[in-house]
């Protein structure tokens, strides 16, 4: 039954990526996980891809809402294909414009290397507002570019690349005041 | 002893897989060709048997240490080893190694990686097993100081800097006359920083000497032997790596020593 069923995310503008069924008691499951995800995003659209950012991030699988995920990829028998296209990566699409949440793992004096969950990280500039905010260990919000920035120069057979992604820093999550740790 | 064993290392130039054990009892099983004959007379027969048994007994099960447990498909999914680099940067013969592309990013099959995986840490654990030296290898910078800390925690040997022309092909002049080179090498990253192969490779290839790498989706797999394709840049990809790996090489050498120990104890009774 498993192989059979398919998972619609709740998100419409999306569903170009993934056409599918939906099953009525994991749809449900989902969409109070999403539902718990994304409160301070009013539109859907934001909320399906605030909750598709927050399971980016490994730290916040400790949350409630990943025990849904985690039931149903066991119901799947952990294939890797259904690993595959229950990922947030598969879930989020293109790069392009998308917000996630980073954390820093490393501090060069101005140069902030955050890792969004992706193959590589990202290095931004210090922002001068709370600049000393920005620590090791801080979850910062960003907008994704680019996974991994390649190109093709003149007269080489493959693509150059620089091991990096690249992402714009919106801002610290102000996670001690809104948000509870688990 | 002592002496017939360098003497056998110094002979034969080319290497044969598994050669030169540790243990000087064991020098029998391995050498085909060189019998230190003088200390063969004075072995006895129930104790070379059992040493026999030692080593062969282990190579006619599939999964003699049991390394299938150390790792399942989510773990892999969980430390972005399928994440392959962009479409442009593709090697052409990792391709069989591909699950598809997405988005122009290539995704590895976990399926095939979780079966190469599997046998590459058994030959590892084979290797370590028997005595063997195992070589780390990787020029990534980033993760240099994690695969030294990996090779000093399991006993065995890393070299993550400049890899000088001739350290394997030239090793005699290099060194000195009697120097044993490593009976496994492990790629973390079989590029160096230019993103051209590794020499190490093609050396240890030249020399006879087994290797096991981690190929990403922009890497040559031919000339190794137990290629792994999978995510090569993720930290957490490394880590998992030789958290593996160390787990291997630990879990082999002590069952090693739980064997001579039994035997010890079966010889005395």
């Amino acid at each position: 039954m498993a192989s059979l069923c398919k998972v619609m995310r709740n998100v419409s503008s999306r569903s170009s990526l993934l056409q599918k069924h939906c099953v009525c008691i994991t749809h449900r499951s989902l969409y109070s996980s999403d539902a718990s995800g994304g409160d301070d995003k009013s539109p859907e659209r934001a909320k399906g891809g605030f909750a598709a950012a927050y399971e980016l991030h490994s730290d916040l699988q400790q949350r409630g809402d990943q025990s849904a995920a985690r039931r149903m990829s066991s119901r799947d028998e952990t294939s890797f294909a259904s690993l595959l296209r229950h990922s947030a990566l598969m879930q989020m699409g293109p790069a392009k414009e998308k917000v996630v949440i980073g954390k820093i793992f490393h501090i060069v004096n101005d140069d902030l290397y955050i890792d969004f969950g992706g193959k590589f990280h990202c290095v931004c500039k210090r922002p001068p507002t709370d600049g000393q905010k920005y620590q090791r260990g801080s979850r910062v919000r960003l907008r994704l570019e680019d996974m991994e920035l390649t190109s093709r120069f003149l007269g080489a057979t493959i693509d150059t690349t620089l091991l990096e992604a690249d992402a714009t820093l919106m801002g610290l999550i102000e996670s001690k005041d809104t948000k509870t740790k688990e | 002893m002592c002496s017939g064993n360098m003497a056998a290392g110094v002979l034969s130039g080319v290497r044969q897989v598994l050669r030169g054990p540790r243990l000087l009892s064991a020098v029998f099983s391995c050498h085909g060709q060189t019998f230190s004959s003088a200390a063969a007379a004075v072995k006895s027969a129930p104790d070379t048997a059992v040493t026999e048994k030692i080593l062969n007994f282990p190579l006619t099960q599939p999964d003699y240490f049991h390394l299938s447990e150390l790792f399942t498909m989510k773990d892999l999914f969980e430390a972005r080893v399928h994440l392959g680099h962009k479409k442009g940067c593709r090697h052409r013969l990792m391709e069989p190694y591909l699950f598809g592309s997405r988005l122009d990013t290539d995704i590895i099959d976990l399926e095939q990686t979780a079966e190469l995986l599997q046998q590459a840490l058994n030959f590892t654990a084979h290797v370590a097993y028997r005595g063997g030296i195992i070589l780390f290898v990787s020029r990534r910078r980033q993760f240099g100081h994690l695969i030294e800390t990996t090779a000093r925690e399991c006993g065995e040997y890393a070299h993550t800097r400049y890899w000088k022309g001739g350290l394997l092909t030239n090793a005699p002049i290099q060194y000195s006359p009697g120097v044993r080179l490593p009976d496994l090498i492990i790629f973390f990253s079989t590029l160096n920083n230019v993103f051209q192969q590794h020499v190490g490779i093609r050396d240890a290839a030249k020399m006879n000497i087994p290797t096991v790498g981690i190929v990403d989706s922009n890497c040559n797999p031919s000339l190794i032997a137990y290629p792994v394709p999978g995510n090569d840049d993720t930290p957490v990809a490394m880590e998992m790596y030789c958290r593996l790996f160390k787990m291997t090489i630990n879990r082999a050498k002590d069952k090693r020593r739980q064997m001579e120990l039994l035997k010890g104890i079966s010889a005395s009774v």
